[in-house]
Parts: structure tokens; sequence; C-alpha cells
């Protein structure tokens, strides 16, 4: 084959100019740490990687609404369990008051005692964590107990998203807890457990909690409170249920009123009337905590799992995307070795002719 | 018997031939870096031989012709492999910068801001009262709308640039095919003569390749006249014989530049952008009309479709003052939707508050509205059956312009080796090479000299014949 001067020059230059360009790569991957630096060098893994990073921002923010929703459930939590002592105590109380060997002024005392575990427990329900509310349901600005203990709130349940498709409440609402209302059976409707994900199921929500609240509001209507202060020991006689709300649940404030008015007007019946609603209300809190502690768990343990998911992504990302620095040095040494090989044979080649040797 | 002035003839001529040589071998040597130039070799032959009685005597050699040493099959194939380079070329360029607006391997882009976006509605669902988490929605909202606003002009960059490459392609495609018609006359003349016009069909060889990197010619030889005619697409007439058409170019109402053709000079224009299939024109025209209007439309979709969606949801909604939620996004109504004009609206941007979080009136801590909002990442929303997430659509374009760019520079790849084998092959036949031309000079100086002796040794047999009296 006739070899002329410009094939072998521009075989030259190709040559030099394909290991110049895969050297430039190796540097390229080796400054960036990253062998994967456009989507055309492997589509598949660049589309992987998006979505894995996807991910991995929204594991992020999963793990912050769990802290966010752990830090209220376990703030709900320490505030039932005083609630839970303060019942304890009161039924303390309310045993000494209901012995025959008090007199009448003891029991007074022992009733202003109650009276002001009464003002405590109203100060639990309207306790803060930071700007909210924490029984007022979705009224979190607004103080949830006036001081007769009537409820301002609403019965809303803030669901927050733990994972994908899935959503824990991290609110008590304080009818539940304080009034005793959709405890075990009574006609309460509560919100539904799904939350809506899209806007046809939001326009449909939207309607039925409108159906739920004015059933709800009825049925409060419907139930008026006929008795008095005196008349606690009327629940006891029933047995476990309110007959009025039908449910069995208690008001933890007209009970501890009820209480309180018995001591003072030294009233014994009544006093230990008390006694049986008040272990009522202590199985009460302990529901609600047991449901607190429930999603605390819950919580827990979607953590684990996303922590969990988070390391699978990050390695499957990285195993994408990130070059692997042994393989490029050895790689990048050894076009090198190429390059400069090239160099040299063509600069031998190139700069011989047969007129060198005619002088 | 030969005559001696017949010997100093024939030393002159010997003379001429090496002298004409010795020309060419130059000619070659300052040639030899020249695009297109052919090795030329001078042809000689034998002299006519002289009667004398019944022997012949020979008169030594004179010139036939100077040729150029050229395979038109091959030329042929260069034209046609190296059109189908620059279309190759033009689309893995175009490529490349389209993968370079989708590339989120390094910089953040749109994934990014998408994810930022739907994340910031979670941190509003975990504290729909604070003002903090309002503003962060507002702002990644706008971020968001920004980001597609910087993509979508970075798509309109890559149009804007491929309707340039297409208007300097017609440039140029008009200076070569008035070269080409120059040289047609200039070829015609010189070979009416019988001569071959030889550095004249090389550069109209070298013009024609270049012509069909631009676009798509086909192209025949007269045989008599030694010129060509040139058609481009299917009805473009650029060169026949001696006069060339220009193309002209416009630009259509969508600012898309267009390729004209002129029938007759003034007459109609006809469009015929379509009809180039090859060439770096008819690369930039298939990406500009295929590839890069559809990736634009495709993100002109998503944007929309976002922004519908969360309007759509955000409207049930009640904000912090216990209002209806109105749009979140502007939205032109009349349906005339560009990404230019996609913004948060003013309501929102000017109050924060106005984002509507709850579903009910009166209830600061109402999440659901905010949990509907960014729900919405994880539902199909996207293509004609809802078989996409926002993400899912987003992230198969960056594959599909992965793809596409990958296969693009591989092709791009196997045709540059085509073409450089087969230039390689011509090189072989048409390029100089020193070494031969140094071997030639010899050679011809050597038989330049030798001749110069014929006619001294004549001139020294006169002297003889002239001296025979003396004797």
């Amino acid at each position: 084959m006739r070899i002329t001067d410009k094939m072998s020059n521009s075989q030259a230059l190709k040559n030099i100019q394909k290991n110049r360009s895969e050297l430039s790569q190796l540097q390229n991957q080796a400054a960036t740490g990253k062998k994967l630096n456009t989507p055309s060098e492997d589509p598949v893994a660049a589309v992987k990687i998006l979505s894995g990073r996807t991910d991995l921002k929204n594991t992020d923010q999963f793990e912050k609404n769990i802290s966010a929703a752990k830090i209220f459930l376990d703030t709900t939590e320490a505030t039932l369990a005083q609630l839970g002592e303060a019942i304890i105590r009161t039924k303390e109380l309310a045993l000494q008051g209901s012995s025959d060997t008090v007199g009448e002024s003891q029991r007074a005392m022992i009733g202003s005692e109650v009276a002001q575990i009464s003002n405590s427990i109203l100060e639990m329900a309207n306790r803060r964590m930071g700007e909210r509310f924490l029984f007022g349901g979705f009224k979190t600005q607004s103080t949830p107990f006036n001081k007769d203990g009537q409820y301002q709130g609403d019965d809303g349940e803030i669901k927050i998203q733990n994972q994908q498709g899935s959503f824990v409440a991290m609110n008590l609402t304080g009818d539940r807890v304080f009034l005793g209302h959709a405890i075990g059976k009574d006609d309460y409707i509560r919100q539904p457990e799904l939350v809506p994900d899209s806007t046809d199921q939001l326009q449909q929500y939207k309607i039925s909690e409108a159906d739920r609240e004015f059933q709800n509001n009825q049925k409060l209507a419907d139930q008026v409170e006929t008795r008095g202060p005196a008349s606690v020991g009327h629940i006891q006689s029933l047995g476990k249920v309110d007959p009025i709300t039908g449910g069995e649940g208690l008001n933890i404030f007209s009970l501890m009123r009820s209480l309180d008015v018995a001591l003072k007007t030294n009233d014994k019946l009544a006093i230990q009337d008390a006694l049986e609603p008040l272990d009522q209300v202590l199985s009460q809190i302990s529901l609600v905590r047991a449901e607190v502690g429930g999603r605390i768990n819950q919580l827990n343990v979607t953590t684990d799992v996303l922590q969990k998911t988070n390391l699978d992504n990050k390695t499957a990302v990285s195993q994408l995307e990130d070059a692997d620095l042994f393989q490029t040095m050895s790689e990048l040494s050894r076009s090198d070795t190429a390059l400069k090989a090239t160099l040299e044979t063509s600069s031998k080649i190139m700069t011989k002719s047969l007129l060198d040797f005619l002088r | 018997m030969a005559k001696i002035h017949g010997l100093l003839d024939l030393g002159r001529r010997g003379m001429a031939v090496s002298q004409s040589a010795l020309a060419t071998t130059s000619h070659n040597i300052a040639n030899r870096s020249v695009d297109g130039f052919s090795r030329q070799r001078v042809d000689v032959m034998t002299s006519p031989a002289v009667g004398d009685g019944n022997k012949r005597v020979g008169t030594g050699s004179q010139l036939s012709g100077i040729t150029r040493s050229n395979n038109p099959w091959l030329e042929r194939q260069i034209e046609r492999e190296g059109s189908n380079v620059a279309f190759l070329e033009g689309r893995s360029g175009a490529l490349q910068r389209l993968e370079s607006t989708f590339n989120e391997q390094t910089v953040k882009g749109l994934n990014n801001s998408m994810t930022d976006f739907f994340n910031s509605f979670r941190e509003l669902a975990n504290n729909p009262e604070s003002l903090t988490t309002r503003t962060v929605v507002r702002d990644n909202a706008n971020a968001l709308v920004k980001n597609f606003q910087e993509m979508d002009r970075q798509i309109a960059t890559v149009t804007s640039e491929l309707n340039s490459v297409i208007e300097t392609g017609v440039k140029d495609v008009n200076a070569h095919s008035k070269e080409i018609a120059n040289l047609n006359e200039k070829i015609q003349s010189i070979e009416i003569s019988g001569a071959t016009a030889n550095d004249e069909r090389d550069r109209r060889d070298l013009l024609v390749k270049k012509l069909s990197e631009k676009l798509d010619i086909s192209y025949a030889e007269d045989s008599k006249s030694g010129m060509i005619n040139i058609t481009s697409g299917k009805t473009g007439i650029l060169v026949a014989g001696t006069s060339s058409t220009e193309l002209k170019t416009s630009t259509n109402q969508s600012d898309q530049t267009q390729v004209l053709y002129e029938m007759s000079k003034g007459g109609t224009q006809t469009d015929i952008t379509e009809q180039f299939k090859r060439g770096a024109l008819g690369g930039a025209i298939e990406m500009r009309d295929g590839m890069v209007a559809g990736l634009r439309e495709d993100l002109s979709d998503l944007s929309y479709n976002i922004a519908n969606e969360v309007n759509k949801a955000h409207v049930e909604g009640f904000d912090r003052y216990s209002k209806q939620g109105t749009n979140f996004f502007d939205i032109p109504a009349d349906g005339s939707f560009s990404i230019d004009t996609l913004k948060v609206s003013d309501a929102v941007n000017k109050d924060v508050g106005r984002i509507a979080a709850a579903s009910k009136p009166n209830a600061p801590g109402d999440n659901t509205t905010a949990n509907v909002i960014h729900s919405l990442q994880f539902k199909a929303l996207m293509g004609t059956e809802g078989t996409y997430t926002f993400d899912n659509f987003y992230n198969s374009k960056v594959g599909e312009v992965g793809i596409m760019s990958q296969k693009a520079q591989a092709s791009l790849e196997s045709q540059k080796n085509i073409l450089d084998q087969i230039k390689n092959v011509r090189e072989g036949v048409n390029s100089v090479s020193l070494d031969e031309e140094a071997q030639k000079m010899i050679e011809f100086q050597k038989s330049y000299e030798a001749s110069a002796r014929v006619i001294r040794m004549a001139d020294e047999m006169f002297e003889t014949v002239l001296n025979l009296k003396r004797l």
C-alpha cells in the first residue's frame, strides 16, 4: 500500500487525540470523583440516580416530619402522665374524704386541694408546644378549654406523612382526653383514618366532614346536661356507661367539680360514688396514652425503615455514579503511558524523509 | 543514418521533458498540504521514429500530458459519507447541548427543585401555623418556576443556534455553488483544447464535498463539456452549467428559519426546508423540528400540569385568614399557556398567609390541603392516560435525551471511522509522498543532466566534422 505523508500525519494526529480524550475523561473522573458526568454515558443509570436522589430527599423530609410529630406526641405523652398522677392523687384524696374518720373541716381542706388539682388539670388541658395548643384539634391558636372546662377546640387530627402513602396523627384532641368523647362505644363519628391525597378526595372529604360535624353537633345538642353538680353519684348507679352521652368516656372536669362540691358539702356518699368514676378516668387516660405510645412506636419503626432505605439508596446511587478511584488511577497511568508512546513513535516517524539522507 | 542536428534536437527535447517533470514534481511538493489536491504525473511517450532505409531510429521522448491521480468512485463515496458525518455531527452537537440542559449530575436542576417544592408543602403540613414554613413554600415555588423558565430558555437557545446553523449553512452553500459554476466555465474552456484542468477539477471535487456536507445533493457530470449540474433536496437546482441559483432563508411566524428556493429570478419561492435529510442542514432541521421542539413542549406540559393540579387542590383549601384559597400559580384562563408567563400568583407572593393549607375555615392547625398538594408528587398525572408521576415524566425525558445523545455519539463515531477509512484509501491514491517526489526529483534531474550531455556531445561531433578539412 502506498503510504503518504498526509496519511501518517493524520493517523498520528488521530491517535494522539484519542489518547488525549481518554486521558481527559479519566482526569475528569478523578477530579469529580464521579464516573457518570453526563446522562449519555449511561442513560439508565442517570435516570436511576435521579429517582434515587428524589427518594433520598423525600426520606430526609419524612424523617423531619417524624421528628416534628414525635416531639408533639412526646409532649402529649408527658402531659398525660402528669394527668394520670393528678387523678391518682385525687383518688387518694377521695379515699381519705370518704372515710368515716374525717370530719367536715378536713373534707373542706381536702376539697380545696382537689380544687387545686382541678386547676392544674385545666392548665394541662391548655398546655402548648411552641405556639400550638396540644389539645385544641385543628384550632391550635386558641385556648382549648375555658375556665369552666368547656371545649373550644375541634376534633381535627393533624396528620403527618411518615412515609410514602402513610400518615400518622400527631395530636390527641381535648374532647376525647378530657370530655371522654369518642372513647369506647358512643355515637361520635370520628375523623376518617384515611387522609385525602387527591383533589377529588379532598372535595369529598370536605363534604363528609361537614356532614360529620353536623351530626356530632346534633348529638351534643341532644345531650342537655340535666344534672346538677351534686348528682355525680347517679353516674355510678348506672354502671360504667354515661347516661347522657351513652359512651364509656367521662368528663374529667365535671367529675372533679362534683367531687369538689361533694367534699365541700361534706357529702360522704357522693364522695364514695366518685371513687369508681375516678378509676374509670384512669383507664380512660391509659387508653389514650396507649394510643400515643402506639403512634410513637409506629414512628420509631418507620424511622428505622427509612434509615435503612436511605442507606440502601445512598449505596445504590453511589455505585451508579461514583468512580472507583483505584481503577481510575490505574487507568489514568495506563492512558498516560499510551499517550507518551504515541507521541514518541509519532515524533520518530513524522520527521523522517528521504530528503534527510540526500545531503 | 541519423543526423547530428537530429541528436541536438533529441537532447533539447529530453531537457524539456525533464524540465516539465521537475516542474510537476515541484508543484506536487508545494501543494502537498492543500485540501483536495491530487498529485500530478507527467505522461511521457516515445517520439515517433524516423525512417532510415529499412531501419527506424528513435528520436527520444515527448510530453503527452499531465494527469492527476484520482479515483472518481472514491470521491463520490467520500462525498456521500461526509454528508452523513456532517448530519450526525449536527445531531450529536445539538443533543449534547440539550443534554447539558438536562444534566443534573453535578448541578442542581429541575428534578431537585420539584422535590424541594413538594417537600416544602410537607414542611407546611408539619406546621401550618408558622409563617416561616409558608415563606419557604413560596420561595420554593418561585425557584421551581424560575428553573422551568431557565430550562425553557436554554432549549430556546439551542433552537436559535440551530436556526443560525441553517442560515450560515445556506450562505456557504450559495458561495460554493457560485464558485462551482465559475469552475465549470473554466474547466470547459481549458478542456476544449484537449488538456485536463487538473487543479480546477480538484478544487471542484472539494467544493462538491463541502456542499454535500451542508445538504443533500445529487450531481452528474456532462461528459462532453466536463461541467457538473447539482440539484439539492428534491427540487432545487443549485448549479446548471455555468450558472448557479441562490437559496434564500426566511423566518416564519414561529421564529424558525426556513430554506426557500426561487424557481426563477424574482419568481415564486417554494419552501424546501423539509426536503433536507442529510448534511449539517439536514441534521439541524431534524433536531430543531423534532427533538428540540418536542422537549420544549414536554417541559411546557409538565409545568402546566404541576401548576394546574396544585391550583385545583389549592382553591379547595382555606388560608390562614379562613378565606377560600385562590389560584396558587397564575395560569391564563384562555388556555394560552406558556412557560414565560407562568408565575406564583400575586396573592401568594404578597402574603404567604394566603397559602391554603386547611380544609375548613377557622382551623389554623388543619393541614389537610397541604397534605393533598404534596401527595400530588406521587400521583400519576402525566401522559395521556396518567402513566407518569411528575418526577417519572421528567426523569424519562432525561433518559430519552441521554439515550439519543449516546446513540448519536456512537453512530457519529462509527460513521467517522468509515469516512476515515475511505479517506485513507483516497490519500493512498491521491496525496503526495515526499519520499516519492524526492526520488523523482533526482531521477528527472539526472535525466536533465544527461540530456544536456547529449547536446554537448552533438556539439563536439559538429566540431569533429568541421575540423575534418584541416586535418
